[in-house]
């Protein structure tokens, strides 16, 4: 039975120092009951902090109670202090109660996240691109390194005896004729210069400075003098390919290029080789590989179902000794990739023009 | 090149061969056939029609009316203009829906109110030669009237497939620019005959010959024929039908005889009118300077001393390989001729040719290089089809004669190994034997293999060594009957290649974390991006026939290429970034070979809308780009240079906001970073909407991969808390933060473990000429904890240093 209070206690904080101290016995049920009333009614965590303060603080209600205890007849004295802390508790019980409903309220508020719209569009992701030239040079480079081909590198201002004479191309030969090349002319220098029509200069040099046998491609830059459209280009790339070694036949060049296009294209892909006539390759061919895009023939074909992929062959002899290697001892085959063309095959891309011509809107794509 | 499969027809039975097959097994094995015709299809749509009668048209004076049987129920009424049109004539009937050459099609009509449901053709109008003067009147042939209704094409039997073949594999086999050639390549594939040719002259008078001196060894052999008592006039349907399957006009029979001798055998020739011709004969010589003549397409030609003439009395007749002379050439009334079949120098013919910009079907022949033994061939052969077309001309001379060659024919050994070798197939010695027999080339047993010999017109420049040899074995047994071989061998991992690990990981870092975008450009860059760059001055490696006349110059460096790029790509964003990684050409620093210095760099650019005036010190373009070259430089695993103020870095750089890298006094500096010169940008167009904060930084490849690596290592992890410090330095203006940076290093005796600048600031407070930087500094030491009283020590030692240089401790 809880004790009786003499005054009422008002709804405010400023309660204790306005309840007298000494005698004054106090009804705990009511405040209690008003108290929790508050507590329900507390809208949020502060507000829960708040009466908290006001009646289990340091100088709250419940510890003006307890200071008043002294001043009660003894036998009171027990009782007061009992009702005293049962206040406390409930108190205490109650806000912890409310303080969990407030909680989950405030999840279930996140949880119904109001006027979420997840289609709105997100903000816009800046990026870099490799130009798609790179992506397919890195690609065939790591094909090939990891069957243990070096890659190379060579001048794009070339000296006409590694663009031409040294491939078994001498001046007047015919060859030259389809090679539109730009010739050069360098300040100081008399050298016969000219921008290579082909990486297929590289041979040479690198028969020259390395030890055969020896695997190795060049991608790069070549340029030919011609007017340019959707499919013609005057600068482009390429990728040579070259092996020299012992007993190198026609097979092992099928083996090889066939090896390239199962991992250009992901997939066997079937081979012909024709003759072609190349002159720093004997016998030289033309490799098509079956159209890698249709059963039936389609524009890429030129409804043939073929489509004409690189140039290859053995080198020839003639090279093999500009290059200061014995024919009699050593062989080899070549392949020249069109790198460009590549690229406008796997991309789809309708003008060759792109590839060199830095539009963003191009290069953003990729 | 055309190929009619008639014509090779004459030379190879090709029973049972489609065009498709044909033109398969041709490009497996000879030459890229690039497509196959039908001749003249619309020929199997007109047919043959009977002329049953022919009335006047009551309103035209010049029409006729026809009543034409083309094997229907009834006649077919044909209104018709042709003067020649008369009964009892079988012509050619496009009837209603037929649709001829110029995509005409046949329509019911009425011709002054007279209905007419067809058409009667001339020549010209189905595109077999250019007669128009009247209606073809379809010939008679052996068998009797023609039937009626019949398609013509099968009636005159002018079924032909037409194959074209592309020039350029051709290049190197003269021996294919005519039809015999290519069927010999079809005997040997399929293994059938090739038909003797009659290729002896036919009896020659003994008259006296014409004269002919050859002074210029361009020609090697000049031979002529003289023919006396041809009738010149149009020649015989099937050799009409078979210059027009090859895109030939028929002219009139002495020139069609002409071009068909050369597309048989490829030997060009020339037929004169001998009456045209002075008495002294023929004298082949070069041109004089300032010498004129008009060839036979009626052009007046200047000619040059490199071109080589055929003259006769002191004038040029013809302009040697290239085309004859209008005075001298065959017509109506020529029945005493000359007939030229020559050997000219191929140089001498390509120069001649390409200068004048006229590529004949001569020309193109004579470029291969013709071997000498051909002209004997050809003057044969036209002298045969000639007699046989017309048995009463006569041979009335001796050939002339003249010139200084030899037959190129030889012998080549062959050894079997090494065809198996090559070619990588199982192949015995009687199998290589027989394709080479096949391909008319001779071989014999010899040591270990053969002897082959080489005919003249494969011997000169085609086959001249075995491995030309395992070639004709090859394509003949074809490539896809090799079996596919692993190349064998130890595979050994590339030797390391640093720049291409570096050039990779710059092109990551970039592309990726860095966001720029990578260009490729051309080496090309246009003179007026160079005069708007600044970059115009300093030598270049020119093209001597370039794109177009603004277009010479080789690029030095990379940079110009990337910055003619700016303008477009800030239309499209905001923010713009670029980079490439590419070569560049000095010829100042040639090497001893003479070829220019190769440069390979790193060219960025990075361009923003202008910076606000609230910006932070370091929003802007220059040090967001310094930031990203620092980064770049680390990725690529050098230690980032240290950045001094320069002055001269680049024409494109801002006069004072650049910076220079280098890492020692020893090493070369490894590029910049600036700021756009402003005249450059506004040269560029960044100006009102397109002002932008640019940026450009270039780094040298060569300098990097120069430049000490820094392999990446580990740093155990700090056992002892670290004490932050935030300092504010008072300096001078001008004094370089990097200098201040210096100081606090120094200060912290090795304990500054990192320092960030994130303050700058002038203003009237700090008086005039001074500017403060704020730093946050953590201290740190490997051996024990710091405490606040270090941090006063260091900030004492930091103090009293900087007072030294003039400087101040905001405290």
């Amino acid at each position: 039975m809880a004790a009786r209070c003499l005054i009422s206690i008002p709804n405010r904080p400023d309660f204790p120092r306005r309840c007298p101290g000494g005698n004054a016995v106090t009804d705990t049920t009511t405040i209690l009951a008003d108290t929790r009333a508050r507590i329900t009614a507390a809208p949020d965590v502060e507000a829960l902090r708040a009466i908290e303060r006001e009646v289990v603080g340091k100088d709250g209600i419940v510890a003006s109670l307890l200071k008043s205890i002294p001043g009660l007849p003894p036998e009171e004295r027990k009782g007061a202090g009992q009702s005293a802390n049962q206040l406390k508790q409930a108190v205490l019980a109650a806000i912890e109660e409310r303080e969990a409903s407030l909680g989950s309220a405030a999840l279930d508020a996140e949880r119904r996240a109001d006027g979420f719209d997840g289609t709105l569009p997100p903000p816009r992701v800046e990026r870099g691109t490799l130009h798609p030239v790179t992506q397919v040079t890195r690609e065939l480079e790591d094909l090939f390194t990891s069957m243990g081909y070096m890659v190379l590198d060579g001048p794009e201002v070339e000296l006409d005896d590694y663009n031409f004479e040294k491939l078994n191309i001498p001046a007047d030969h015919p060859a030259r004729d389809t090679q539109d090349t730009f010739y050069c002319s360098s300040p100081g220098s008399r050298a016969s210069l000219l921008l290579r029509t082909h990486t297929s200069p590289v041979q040479v040099r690198a028969m020259e400075r390395l030890e055969p046998p020896f695997r190795a491609i060049v991608p790069g830059k070549v340029f030919r003098q011609e007017t340019t459209d959707a499919s013609h280009e005057h600068t482009f790339h390429q990728m040579e390919g070259l092996v020299i070694d012992r007993n190198v036949s026609v097979g092992h060049l099928i083996g090889a290029m066939k090896t390239l296009l199962r991992g250009i294209f992901k997939k066997e892909i079937e081979v012909r080789l024709r003759p072609g006539y190349f002159p720093f390759v004997e016998p030289g061919f033309e490799l098509d590989a079956r159209c890698p895009f249709c059963t039936d023939g389609c524009s890429v074909c030129k409804r043939t179902t073929w489509i004409e992929l690189l140039p290859c062959g053995l080198v020839h002899p003639n090279v093999l000794k500009a290059g200061g290697l014995d024919p009699e001892e050593w062989g080899g085959f070549a392949f020249g990739l069109g790198l460009s063309r590549l690229v406008m095959l796997r991309y789809g891309i309708d003008d060759v023009r792109h590839l060199l011509g830095g539009d963003l809107r191009f290069l953003d794509q990729f | 090149m055309f190929i009619s499969m008639k014509w090779l027809a004459r030379h190879v039975d090709l029973t049972g061969i489609t065009p498709e097959q044909l033109a398969d097994d041709l490009t497996l094995s000879t030459c890229e056939v690039e497509g196959i015709e039908r001749f003249a299809p619309h020929m199997s749509d007109v047919v043959v029609g009977h002329v049953l009668e022919r009335e006047q048209h009551p309103d035209a004076d010049k029409l006729g009316i026809c009543r034409v049987d083309v094997g229907g129920d009834e006649p077919l009424q044909i209104v018709c203009g042709a003067p020649n049109v008369a009964g009892g004539q079988r012509v050619a009937v496009a009837t209603i829906g037929t649709v001829l050459p110029g995509d005409f099609k046949i329509k019911k009509s009425k011709i002054r109110g007279v209905e007419s449901r067809g058409m009667i053709c001339s020549v010209r109008e189905l595109d077999l030669g250019d007669e128009h003067d009247g209606i073809w009147v379809l010939p008679e042939v052996s068998e009797g009237p023609l039937t009626v209704g019949q398609p013509v094409a099968a009636a005159l039997g002018m079924e032909d497939w037409v194959i074209e073949v592309d020039n350029k594999s051709l290049t190197h086999r003269p021996d294919l620019w005519g039809h015999r050639g290519i069927a010999r390549e079809l005997a040997a594939i399929y293994e059938r005959e090739l038909l003797p040719l009659d290729l002896e002259l036919p009896k020659l008078g003994d008259g006296e010959p014409v004269q002919v001196r050859v002074e210029d060894p361009a020609c090697s052999r000049y031979l002529g024929l003289a023919i006396d008592g041809a009738s010149n006039g149009a020649s015989p349907d099937w050799l009409r039908q078979l210059l027009l399957a090859v895109g030939q006009r028929p002219i009139d029979l002495l020139v069609d005889l002409s071009n068909f001798v050369m597309l048989d055998l490829g030997q060009p020739n020339h037929a004169f009118d001998r009456d045209q011709l002075a008495a002294d004969g023929i004298v082949v010589r070069k041109a004089r300077s300032g010498e004129r003549m008009t060839t036979l397409d009626g052009e007046e030609r200047e000619l040059v001393e490199s071109d080589l003439l055929i003259t006769s009395g002191g004038a040029p007749v013809a302009l040697a390989g290239v085309m004859g002379g209008e005075g001298s050439k065959v017509g109506d009334d020529t029945g005493r001729l000359l007939l030229e079949c020559a050997t000219f120098d191929a140089t001498t013919v390509r120069r001649t040719s390409a200068r004048l910009a006229h590529r004949t079907d001569s020309s193109a022949r004579f470029e291969k290089t013709l071997d000498a033994t051909l002209p004997a061939a050809a003057a044969a052969h036209f002298a045969r089809l000639l007699q046989g077309l017309q048995p009463e001309v006569s041979f009335p001379c001796a050939l002339a004669d003249a010139g200084d060659w030899a037959d190129p024919a030889r012998s080549i050994h062959l050894r079997g190994d090494v065809v198996r070798r090559d070619l990588g197939v199982e192949l015995d010695d009687a199998a290589i034997a027989s394709i080479l027999s096949r391909l008319g080339l001779t071989p014999t047993e010899a040591s270990g293999g053969f002897d082959v010999a080489i005919p003249s017109a494969r011997a000169l420049k085609d086959l001249t060594m075995e491995r030309d040899l395992v070639e004709e074995v090859g394509r003949i047994h074809r490539y896809g009957s090799v079996p596919e071989a692993p190349l064998v061998g130890a595979i050994e991992p590339p030797p390391f290649d640093r720049r291409r690990q570096m050039v990779r990981a710059v092109e990551d870092r970039l592309a990726g974390a860095a966001r720029f975008h990578q260009v490729l450009s051309y080496s090309f860059t246009p003179d007026d991006l160079l005069e708007r760059t600044g970059c115009a001055s300093g030598d270049f490696v020119r093209a001597d026939n370039p794109v177009a006349p603004d277009m010479a110059r080789i690029r030095r460096e990379v940079l110009p290429s990337l910055l003619g790029l700016v303008e477009s790509a800030r239309r499209e964003r905001d923010v713009v970034r670029l980079f490439e990684l590419g070569k560049g050409y000095r010829p100042e620093e040639a090497g001893e070979d003479g070829m220019p210095r190769e440069v390979h760099q790193l060219a960025m650019v990075l361009a923003l809308p202008p910076a606000a005036s609230d910006a932070s010190f370091d929003a802007g373009a220059f040090f967001q780009l310094r930031a990203a070259v620092d980064d770049v430089i680390s990725a690529a695993g050098v230690t980032p240079p240290a950045w001094a103020a320069a002055e001269t870095a680049h024409p494109a750089a801002h006069p004072v906001k650049q910076v220079a890298g280098s890492w020692s006094a020893e090493l070369e500096g490894c590029g910049f970073v600036a700021s756009i010169e402003p005249g450059v940008a506004r040269a560029l167009g960044l100006e009102g909407e397109l002002a932008s904060d640019v940026a450009v930084a270039v780094l040298d490849l060569g300098a990097l991969l120069a430049a000490l690596p820094s392999p990446p290592t580990y740093r155990p992890l700090p056992k002892f808390p670290m004490v932050k410090v935030d300092v504010a330095c008072v300096a001078p203006s001008e004094m370089p933060a990097a200098d201040l940076g210096a100081m606090i290093e120094k200060a912290g005796k090795g304990a500054v473990r990192d320092l960030q600048l994130f303050d700058v600031f002038r203003g009237e407070a700090l008086g005039e000429g001074k500017k403060s930087l704020a730093y946050h500094v953590v201290l740190q030491s490997d051996t024990k904890t710091l405490t606040d009283k270090d941090a006063q020590k260091f900030l004492g030692r930091l103090e009293r240093s900087l007072e030294q240089q003039g400087a101040a401790l905001r405290r």
